[in-house]
């Protein structure tokens, strides 16, 4: 198989194949058709007379879209030219290829062709865990359609195949016997439609698709697609324009913008709005966390993100007490899928509640989602699924009741045993490298917790009109804080523990946490300057930008996932946190460093990049982990325009503080959608963030 | 003598006459449960919080269709919901949405206490490789 993968993607639908357009996946590869995290198509290969093509070029024209360009052959020495092969691939609800045979030659030419198909129907997670089929599979050719099935008692998934041209099928493709004209083209559309198999709804899950009564299977792709195009264009002429001297930052801004909208996603219950999903190809659904995280990044630009996000949550927050899912009245779902270990039972995400961090978050997001449109509307919607969030906090939360939001879970075979953003095994470590015992309060909890408290005491008082609980809110929100910077502080490093642990122990490293503390709020000021100088110090910020773990901690790595790598996710929000306490120059500095590195990945920033030191290789390099493009990482840039721009909305009016780095020159954003209606922000760079950055760096 | 639990699970669910899970939310449902040859109607009637049940068979926002032991398995908690859809025993003609708000009042599993034993440093450290 060729190396480089191509994948385009619509929701939660997405193709990945090799650069010829072929799909030959093993149990264990994440290439072909997927939706609702189901395989539909493990199996997708073309040939022309018995032979495999040879990929000339291959263009992504959209994210839902790409052309392939072959010729016959694998000869890597010799290309017959006299025959051209173009595949070109839109996703839908499935996917639908048009595929022409262009004859060179000066005579007619007869061709066989081939395209053979298969699917194993493997969920996601057995492709991540290469687990074992318990179902049955069949294939059969229905009114000369290729169907490919699999069935496991009631739950039945199905890959319905079929061609424009006339073709003989069998079990396991199409043939085409042509004869091409001197000159002359053929060509014929191949329309791939993943169903559930139930009569009228064709998707994994969508039993729901009933509502709209019997739909034609090709019908309702035809349909998808063309609101496809056309919603990206609505999409892209919506958001607010930028313009800037440094030319890497108008494609930087674009290159997000197509990535968020091809994340978006739709759920079934709610129809016609979006969400961001969390990453390709293994997170193409619901997360509680990087949903509310991209929102808030994206929140200036757009806020319909937010909106569907919120109520999409609250749609699902949690109301009982379920161990297997990790649920509690009032929690926040943590991952939504929909796959056969999910129906079965074998998964508890349908949804898993299993993190400590969303919850609060979600609060924190309504509230800044009102500060920016004014839509109090919502907010009162939501109402009781703010204040079951609230609840949660101090009922469900507070494990060792030593009034610290905890997490431990109580599913302890598939669980997840870090319920905070960094869920690796060893994210969370002592200076000396130990682990601590569970339950665990990590610190950046404690300010989400603060945060939500102090954002929803506002909603009280000014949307829900209920005083008393806007009081009590804040009373506990400031006893929070006192406590924290008592507790928390380590002293002999001038910063916060990463965590407490079971024992009431300061779990002493440093950490990019703290950099979530400024966000938040919940630092005193007097703690502030120490902390923004951790973070731009020489054992974190490592010249791209804040590393996960200092350098010096036993368990730093560089290339470790969340003990030394950067996320340009993590450092946007790091960002907002100094501009929050006033270290405007340390932002701009992080805004210069991510954002060069963006420019490096030619706009697309991957989750995390290494955490060495930016002398040492001149060029960031990519964390290897196969989700790419990934919400949160697709927001940052957006957040970092803000943070450089010093945007904040008060009251009807948005505030520009611009603090940019020199490089970036006259910096424009037109149109900033708000309860201000439109308006326009202005910002020239003045903050010598190369000087900064090398004094940083200079510093070990 | 054991109630029947899915005339045990609606009768509670009517009893309070509102259920706060509910507020700000109006929908009708019907659950068609399927017994042997036999079909038993209930319907759901939820206006801002407000519950009414009743054992008529009329149009509702959504109609969800269930056999017997299935559906006694997920109003006593031994099976979820959400995942019976995806699996194909549960099936919801008409809203999703009004489903989605109606699971909000199933009960969690029999067994489940929101709770778990804490777990010591030293422990998490044998279980797991050293650096």
């Amino acid at each position: 198989m060729s190396d480089q993968l191509v994948q385009i993607l619509e929701g939660n639908t997405f193709v990945v194949s090799d650069d010829r357009g072929d799909i030959e996946a093993s149990r264990t590869d994440p290439t072909g058709l997927f939706s609702f995290d189901t395989r539909f198509l493990s199996r997708w290969v073309l040939t022309v007379n018995g032979q495999r093509l040879t990929a000339l070029s291959t263009d992504d024209l959209q994210y839902f879209q790409t052309r392939f360009f072959l010729v016959p052959g694998s000869g890597t020495v010799y290309v017959d030219a006299k025959l051209s092969i173009i595949r070109e691939r839109e996703v839908a609800d499935g996917f639908r290829e048009k595929l022409r045979a262009l004859n060179h030659e000066n005579s007619p030419v007869d061709l066989v062709i081939r395209v053979e198909a298969a699917s194993d129907f493997a969920d996601l997670f057995e492709v991540k865990d290469a687990l074992k089929k318990k179902g049955k599979y069949g294939n059969e050719v229905v009114d000369g359609s290729l169907v490919l099935r699999y069935q496991r008692e009631t739950y039945a998934r199905e890959t319905w195949i079929s061609s424009t041209e006339s073709a003989s099928v069998d079990e396991n493709g199409f043939t085409f016997n042509v004869t091409v004209p001197a000159h002359g083209e053929w060509s014929t559309e191949l329309d791939v439609v993943a169903s559930d198999g139930s009569p009228g709804g064709e998707h994994a899950g969508a039993g729901a698709r009933a509502q709209d009564g019997p739909i034609g299977i090709r019908g309702q792709g035809r349909r998808v697609r063309q609101d496809m195009a056309h919603g990206l264009e609505k999409w892209l002429q919506k958001v607010p324009a930028v313009e800037c001297d440094w030319e890497a930052v108008g494609h930087i801004y674009r290159r997000c913008l197509t990535d968020l909208a091809a994340l978006r996603f739709t759920t079934l219950t709610l129809p016609g709005r979006a969400l961001p999903a969390a990453g390709l190809p293994w997170f193409m659904t619901i997360f509680g966390r990087d949903s509310i995280f991209t929102s808030l990044q994206a929140l200036p630009f757009t806020s319909e993100l937010a909106s569907t996000t919120l109520l999409a949550l609250a749609e699902r927050q949690g109301t009982r007490i379920d161990d297997f899912r990790d649920e509690d009245p009032g929690r926040i779902l943590h991952e939504m899928r929909y796959g056969e270990m999910t129906a079965f039972e074998e998964r508890p995400h349908s949804p898993y509640y299993g993190n400590a961090d969303a919850t609060a978050l979600y609060v924190v997001l309504l509230d800044e989602y009102e500060r920016w449109t004014g839509d109090t509307k919502l907010v009162r919607e939501l109402e009781h699924a703010a204040r079951a969030a609230l609840n949660w906090i101090d009922e469900y939360a507070d494990l060792q009741g030593n009034g610290y939001v905890s997490y431990q879970r109580r599913n302890q075979k598939t669980g997840l045993e870090n319920q905070c953003w960094k869920d690796s095994w060893d994210s969370i470590s002592y200076r000396n490298g130990d682990l601590p015992g569970f339950p665990r309060a990590t610190c950046e909890l404690q300010g989400y917790a603060y945060d939500a408290k102090v954002r929803g005491a506002r909603l009280a008082r000014q949307v829900w009109h209920d005083t008393a609980f806007a009081d009590r809110l804040e009373k506990e929100a400031a006893d929070l804080k006192r406590r924290f910077n008592r507790d928390f502080w380590v002293e002999d490093g001038e910063y916060f523990a990463v965590a407490i642990d079971a024992d009431g122990r300061k779990v002493d490293s440093l950490t990019s946490n703290i950099g979530h503390l400024l966000w938040s709020g919940i630092v005193d000021t007097t703690k502030a300057r120490s902390i923004a100088r951790h973070l731009l110090g020489p054992r974190l910020f490592s010249g791209w930008g804040v590393r996960t773990l200092a350098e010096g901690e036993a368990r730093y790595n560089p290339i470790g996932y969340h003990v030394g790598t950067v996320w340009p996710f993590d450092n946007s929000f790091i960002a907002w946190g100094l501009r929050r306490y006033g270290f405007k120059e340390e932002a701009a500095c992080i805004v210069a460093g991510i954002m060069e590195a963006a420019e490096v990945f030619r706009g697309r920033l991957p989750e995390a990049f290494g955490g060495y030191q930016r002398n040492t290789t001149r060029y960031p390099v990519q964390y290897p982990t196969a989700c790419s493009p990934q919400a949160w990482s697709t927001g940052a840039p957006l957040l970092l325009l803000r943070a450089g721009l010093g945007l904040e909305p008060q009251g009807d009016n948005l505030i520009v503080d611009p603090a940019l780095p020199l490089r970036v020159g006259h910096l424009q954003i037109l149109d900033l959608p708000g309860r201000w209606k439109k308006m326009d922000a202005f910002g020239r760079g003045r903050v010598d963030t190369d000087r900064l950055t090398a004094r940083a760096l200079g510093g070990k | 003598m054991a109630a029947d639990p899915i005339s045990q699970f609606f009768a509670d669910l009517a009893a309070p006459g509102h259920l706060a899970t509910f507020e700000g939310d109006s929908a009708t449902l019907r659950f068609d449960v399927h017994d042997g040859g036999q079909v038993q109607h209930w319907y759901v009637a939820v206006t801002d919080g407000d519950v009414a049940v009743t054992r008529q068979s009329k149009a509702a926002d959504a109609v969800i269709h269930v056999e017997r032991p299935t559906f006694e398995a997920i109003v006593t908690g031994r099976m979820n919901a959400q995942a019976a859809l995806l699996r194909g025993v549960l099936t919801c003609e008409g809203s999703m949405a009004a489903l989605m708000m109606f699971q909000r009042c199933l009960p969690g599993p029999p067994g489940s206490t929101g709770r778990v034993p804490s777990i010591s440093s030293q422990t998490v450290m044998a279980q797991r490789r050293p650096m």
